[in-house]
């Protein structure tokens, strides 16, 4: 009877503990409802921690999170959080960052690098972007308390307003060029190929300090472009690298959905940025455990990886 | 059961066996309980029965060597590098059994020498191992074969497709003979070899052998077909179907 609750998983050849599967899909599920990020960063380190091969867990996790990007980018939808045009303009980079990225995967992956350049990203974008939302959300904290302090600017003019294509962003109130979410778009679209992520994580924090989106819309806004990106990551993958494992990313996001459901619905209990400042502390966790990871000196340096 | 019959065979071929065969030249029989594995979607391991028959004398000795169907091995060196550990080195193992297992009625020391090991290709040691180093990374000298085969034995032996230890094999009344041949859930779909030898005085004098088909079976070889044989086909699918169960699960929520 023990030996049904297992499963074998045809792409990633291992056999895994069905509720491990289902259990970690919800909790992550249930992360990236209450933070609005794919969950990827943390669903892609974890699978490989349970030996899924790094390659597979990257590939599968891009589809699972288009699930899971559906899913939560409806209710942010019925409540009219998404700015479709700018969301446009990012997917449009999006797809030829994650085209760029696909190809990069491939080519780090035979050389025997891959494994490296994934740790090596979480630790140095992680650790950026954790470190910054966490400054930011407790100066927020801060100011909040202080009846009297003036509110910031909602973006600062600078260079990047000076490019060219200007377009006007009705939902987001913003008149900038189409460059600057094109350029960012392709940037995290390069990352969610390598990293296995949606991207939400460079993404918002993106779209709040660099485009000086109303906070109100980027969630929505993010997870629209992220679904087309990571669909685009699903199919590239599916047809250079055959990494894509269809039944491990169905029992994920069995178990991500319904998460994501309770964790948007968590969301509307804690204020903004309560939750950019819960949302930067795991960051940094999960940074912090790659980098030591990499620092300390493994106990067997030889590893065996079998070809097919 | 199932196998009724090939025990039945074994037990007629006994029996003939001890009208005719001479004293000294032994003879050997062998068969598994099952001899094609499908590795489907509950797959997590499994274990076979290997029994036969022998035309044995007091303190003969049986020895069972299983091996998987070859397979590229890439084996990766990690050294500090600024910090980090990262691999510096990397030898590709080509045609390797992706499975190897010895199983034997007694210490491998106490059946026979070293050298008759060699000779018979018996034992990790003796598969050949050579290296074959890739074009080293600017700056970096070839790996050392040696340090590199030393490890193999235990990367493989952590992934369980190597093992480190002799399985057991039970003789009865110096003719009938069992042993439990341990399949891990990571094995390789093909055709496993499995030679069951018998010793005299450090000498093999009987040996047989027969194969084991491993293939992936039902859902799993469905998907592994489609995501192989359809590529494109396959990304759309899976796409398609995370955009629909997504759908569904906000739908069925928002209903509540």
């Amino acid at each position: 009877m023990l030996a049904s609750m297992y499963i074998y998983l045809p792409i990633a050849e291992i056999s895994m503990h069905i509720a491990i599967i289902i259990g970690l899909g919800g909790g992550v599920g249930f992360l990236s409802g209450l933070f609005g990020v794919g969950g990827g960063f943390l669903m892609t380190p974890l699978l490989i921690f349970l030996g899924v091969p790094p390659a597979v867990a990257v590939a599968t996790e891009a589809n699972q999170i288009v699930a899971s990007s559906v899913s939560g980018v409806l209710a942010h939808m019925r409540r009219g959080n998404v700015d479709f045009k700018m969301g446009g303009i990012l997917l449009i980079g999006g797809v030829i960052g994650s085209s760029l990225g696909v190809m990069l995967f491939t080519f780090l992956r035979e050389v025997g690098q891959i494994d490296l350049v994934i740790k090596l990203s979480y630790v140095v974008f992680l650790g950026i972007i954790g470190f910054l939302m966490l400054l930011e959300s407790v100066r927020a904290i801060m100011r909040t308390r202080q009846p009297g302090a003036r509110r910031r600017k909602l973006h600062q003019h600078n260079w990047l307003h000076g490019l060219p294509l200007k377009m006007r962003f009705r939902r987001s109130k913003l008149y900038i060029s189409a460059l600057l979410p094109l350029g960012i778009g392709a940037f995290v679209g390069v990352l969610a190929a390598i990293m296995g992520v949606g991207g939400g994580f460079i993404m918002v924090p993106a779209m709040i300090y660099l485009l000086g989106m109303p906070t109100s819309v980027v969630v929505g806004t993010s997870l629209f472009q992220i679904i087309f990106v990571t669909a685009n990551v699903t199919f590239l993958q599916s047809v250079q690298t055959q990494t894509v494992d269809f039944m491990l990313a169905g029992l994920l996001l069995l178990g991500a959905v319904i998460g994501a459901q309770f964790g948007t619905r968590a969301s509307v209990l804690l204020r903004g940025e309560q939750l950019r400042g819960l949302l930067a502390l795991m960051v940094l966790t999960v940074c912090i455990k790659l980098a030591f990871d990499l620092a300390i000196r493994p106990d067997d340096l030889f590893s065996v990886e079998l070809l097919k | 059961m199932i196998h009724a019959h090939r025990v039945i065979l074994g037990l007629l071929l006994l029996i003939g066996m001890t009208g005719f065969a001479t004293a000294d030249s032994g003879r050997i029989v062998a068969d598994l309980s099952k001899s094609n594995v499908s590795i489907t979607s509950g797959f997590h391991g499994t274990d076979l029965l290997l029994f036969g028959a022998v035309d044995g004398d007091i303190g003969d000795d049986i020895l069972v060597v299983v091996s998987g169907p070859p397979t590229d091995v890439a084996q990766r060196r990690k050294a500090n590098r600024a910090g980090i550990w990262i691999n510096v080195e990397t030898n590709i193992w080509q045609q390797i059994p992706s499975l190897y297992s010895v199983l034997a009625t007694n210490q491998i020391e106490q059946i026979t020498s070293p050298e008759v090991l060699a000779e018979l290709g018996i034992g990790t040691q003796n598969i050949g191992l050579k290296i074959v180093p890739e074009t080293p990374m600017p700056g970096q000298a070839p790996p050392i074969a040696a340090d590199f085969i030393a490890a193999l034995q235990t990367n493989m032996a952590n992934i369980d497709l190597w093992s480190n230890e002799i399985g057991k094999v039970k003789l009865t009344q110096n003719a009938l003979f069992r042993a439990e041949v341990k399949l891990p859930a990571n094995i390789v779909s093909g055709t496993y070899d499995v030679r069951v030898l018998q010793f005299r005085n450090g000498v093999a004098i009987s040996e047989d052998r027969t194969n084991l088909y491993i293939k992936k079976g039902g859902l799993s070889a469905g998907i592994y077909n489609f995501a192989h044989d359809y590529s494109a086909l396959y990304g759309i699918f899976a796409i398609l179907f995370a955009v629909a169960s997504g759908w569904l699960a906000a739908a069925v929520f928002r209903r509540k």
